[in-house]
């Protein structure tokens, strides 16, 4: 059966609407709105080839071919259903890649994003995502190939920094405690260190702990001063509650509306 | 119906799963279990059904197994030296007709109330209406079946105390289990219901929620839309039964279950289609953007960096965008990966997008599907352990939290799953997806719901 699928009336083209993302007028407001903005750009910092995120990620050696857990799509035979047409899926689903995943972890101290953050940039800028944020850590796990590619800007761009934020698939713990004497996340498995020779972070481990035959440099650690200006968390040194009276009011209204509405739902009027 | 009066204005147009117009301008309560003939009919078939696996009696009864507590403990009690070879899928056609004798006597004879299907491996049962109005409960479909079971077993293989007495208990055994000494009769057992047995469901009127995902999901075989529509008939169903509903919740439960369960005004489908190749943020902002389109939110106030908040004066009909949304969000993801995880990431961080794009409206269901979603995503995600999404019962103590606007979603995102799950329909379901041959009412429940209110529409109008 041939399907036909039409939006169910013609809209006006041009809208009132502009996606607007998050409120504020300070810098911390605007890196949030950046990074969460899918049609703004993350400005690369760093190259890492292909293969070394494949070898970071630890799930396939390098050259391997992809795992599959079902048939490519295109020979799946499956019952009628035309939602299943409507959508695109992603390269690795279209495959019948299996599922990996990766995680990262970063630090209280002003890190380039933060796990919740992460959670508002994968669900705007990736496809086929599967997010869950909790404590220090957010985990994405994706059909295996979408993910080394959806890794990648993760670990070139501005939202890495290679001291403070860090794959860490397992043993994940240390978010919140002091930086080393490096300036370097604590991580139990010692999977990165600071090379003093070319100033530069290497992982000698993979994310789960694995020893890598050849270390794998992710780049140099930004200054104090840098990690500053980059930073996404509002704080006491950087900007202070001041700067963040909108999202203030904002959350307040969302929190005092959620009680009223889940009390009675007639209750909402336009003046709240 | 006569008294009917109709105390909601709103009108809604439904579409099918092409997005093409099934029933136009009907009233708000057309869409209601109280009135919309076919969703009665739906929650009928399931309070009064049952099911008897005769090849897997067979099988118990011929290896002595019996009195299990867990559904992959099956094995966990053998007594092969009491095992009896009783062909009972070759006597099916007896079975059956002694089945019938004792049930379908109270029946005017309009329906075919017992049913053997694959080759008699499988009956079904209906209990006659006279039973269900008598009774307190919807427990006959098990207490009938079971005890029916017995006695033709019994009549068929000349079974009784005196010719056999291990052998009687090793019958009632196999299909009773423990019960009464334990309350639950044997999980994964040869007799069951579409609904999970009354004493085990906790929660004043939770009844129609007690059936997993996954076996709404093999009852549609698969189809998207007609498992949500078949969702949200029994999580309304329960929800009316819990008094959730009533007054001031009424038009807000309706509204929403009406875009989310039932594609009106083909809300869903059109933020899917503008987003077919889009992110879950991108179908948060369609949402804001229809309903600002749509004059359903205005803006309010603008913050000095020129953000815009927004304010609503009808909520439940924000409330019905964002479920739709949310549904929406979870078909363009899942239909992305084509891989059923993600479904309680989606709908535990979609609200999240929305209040941002919003300035602080009300996420879906006032917080409660982002509450339980992020509940859900620990559990499907092994941070606390937990099971795959398809395998949670819709009063799951992880997912029943909301106005049963959650459970839709996860059947949407089962649906398209196209095989990554451990815990698949096929795995888990294998039994429903025969059964839904037989069960033609369960056919397209989606354009089912939409007929059915094209039909009261008159009746409802005129009052």
């Amino acid at each position: 059966m041939k399907v036909m699928h039409v939006a169910s009336e013609k809209r006006e083209e041009k809208s009132e609407f502009e996606p607007q993302i998050y409120p504020g007028q300070d810098e911390v407001s605007e890196r949030r709105r950046k990074l969460w903005d899918k049609r703004r750009r993350l400005t690369k910092y760093r190259d890492v080839p292909d293969d070394d995120i494949t070898r970071l990620l630890g799930h396939r050696p390098v050259g391997a071919l992809y795992v599959s857990v079902h048939p490519p799509l295109d020979e799946l035979i499956e019952p009628y259903d035309p939602i299943k047409s409507l959508v695109a899926p992603t390269p690795g689903a279209r495959a019948g890649d299996r599922i990996r995943f990766a995680q990262f972890s970063d630090s209280f101290w002003h890190p380039p994003i933060t796990p919740y953050a992460r959670q508002r940039l994968y669900f705007n800028r990736l496809r086929g995502v599967d997010v869950v944020t909790y404590s220090g850590r957010t985990m994405l796990e994706m059909r295996e190939r979408d993910l080394e590619t959806a890794v990648k800007p993760l670990i070139e761009t501005e939202v890495f920094n290679p001291a403070r934020t860090s794959l860490k698939g397992i043993t994940i713990h240390g978010h919140s405690l002091r930086l080393d004497e490096d300036g370097l996340m604590f991580d139990a498995r010692r999977r990165f260190v600071y090379d003093k020779e070319t100033g530069e972070v290497v992982y000698i481990k993979d994310q789960f702990g694995k020893v890598l035959d050849r270390p794998v440099p992710v780049g140099r650690p930004p200054s104090e001063e840098e990690c500053r200006k980059l930073s996404i968390t509002y704080s006491w040194d950087t900007r202070q509650f001041k700067s963040r009276t909108e999202v203030i009011e904002l959350i307040s209204r969302v929190a005092n509306m959620r009680v009223l509405a889940g009390f009675n739902p007639e209750s909402i009027n336009e003046e709240i | 119906m006569s008294n009917l009066s109709l105390k909601y204005k709103d009108t809604l147009d439904l579409y099918d799963d092409h997005s093409n117009c099934i029933a136009k301008e009907v009233p708000l309560q057309a869409l209601s279990p109280l009135y919309n003939p076919y969703m009665r009919e739906v929650l009928n078939l399931f309070k009064r059904t049952a099911f008897i696996d005769l090849a897997k009696l067979e099988q118990y009864v011929k290896s002595g197994r019996a009195g299990w507590e867990t559904v992959v403990g099956q094995d966990e009690i053998q007594m092969p030296w009491y095992g009896r070879d009783l062909p009972m899928v070759e006597r099916s056609e007896e079975i059956a007709e002694r089945i019938k004798e004792k049930i379908a006597k109270f029946d005017d004879g309009e329906e075919e109330l017992v049913k053997p299907v694959a080759g008699g491996k499988l009956i079904i049962v209906k209990i006659p209406r006279r039973m269900m109005e008598v009774s307190a409960s919807r427990d006959p479909p098990l207490t009938w079946t079971m005890v029916a079971l017995c006695q033709a077993i019994s009549e068929t293989f000349n079974l009784n105390p005196e010719t056999d007495p291990d052998g009687c208990n090793m019958v009632r055994g196999a299909i009773f289990g423990r019960y009464p000494q334990s309350p639950e009769l044997p999980p994964g057992g040869p007799v069951f219901g579409l609904l999970r047995q009354s004493n085990i469901v906790d929660g004043l009127g939770s009844g129609f929620r007690g059936i997993m995902v996954n076996h709404i999901v093999a009852l549609v075989n698969k189809r998207t839309m007609d498992g949500v529509a078949l969702a949200t008939i029994l999580e309304q169903g329960a929800q009316w039964e819990m008094g959730n509903v009533l007054g001031w919740f009424e038009r807000y439960n309706l509204l929403a279950s009406a875009y989310q369960g039932f594609n009106a005004n083909n809300l869903v489908l059109d933020l899917v289609l503008e987003n077919r190749e889009g992110t879950i943020g991108d179908v948060a902002r369609s949402t804001v953007k229809r309903a600002v389109e749509d004059g359903v939110i205005k803006v309010k106030k603008t913050f000095p960096s020129g953000y815009k908040v927004y304010s609503t004066s009808d909520y439940p009909l924000w409330n019905a965008y964002g479920c739709a949304g949310v549904l929406a969000a979870v078909i363009v993801n899942v239909g992305a990966s084509r891989a059923a995880q993600s479904v309680s990431t989606v709908t535990g961080y979609f609200g999240d997008h929305l209040i941002f794009e919003t300035g602080g409206l009300p996420d879906p269901d006032t917080g409660r599907i982002e509450g339980t979603g992020i509940g859900y995503a620990f559990y499907t995600h092994s941070i606390y352990g937990g099971a795959g999404p398809g395998a949670y019962t819709l009063d799951h103590v992880v997912v029943r939290s909301t106005s049963g606007f959650l459970t839709p979603c996860v059947v949407a995102g089962m649906c398209l799953d196209s095989g990554t799950q451990l815990f698949s329909p096929e795995m888990t379901s294998s039994a429903l997806f025969k059964i839904r041959d037989h069960m033609p009412l369960l056919n397209e429940p989606l354009k089912k719901v939409a007929e059915a209110a094209e039909k009261v529409k008159g009746e409802l109008t005129k009052a």
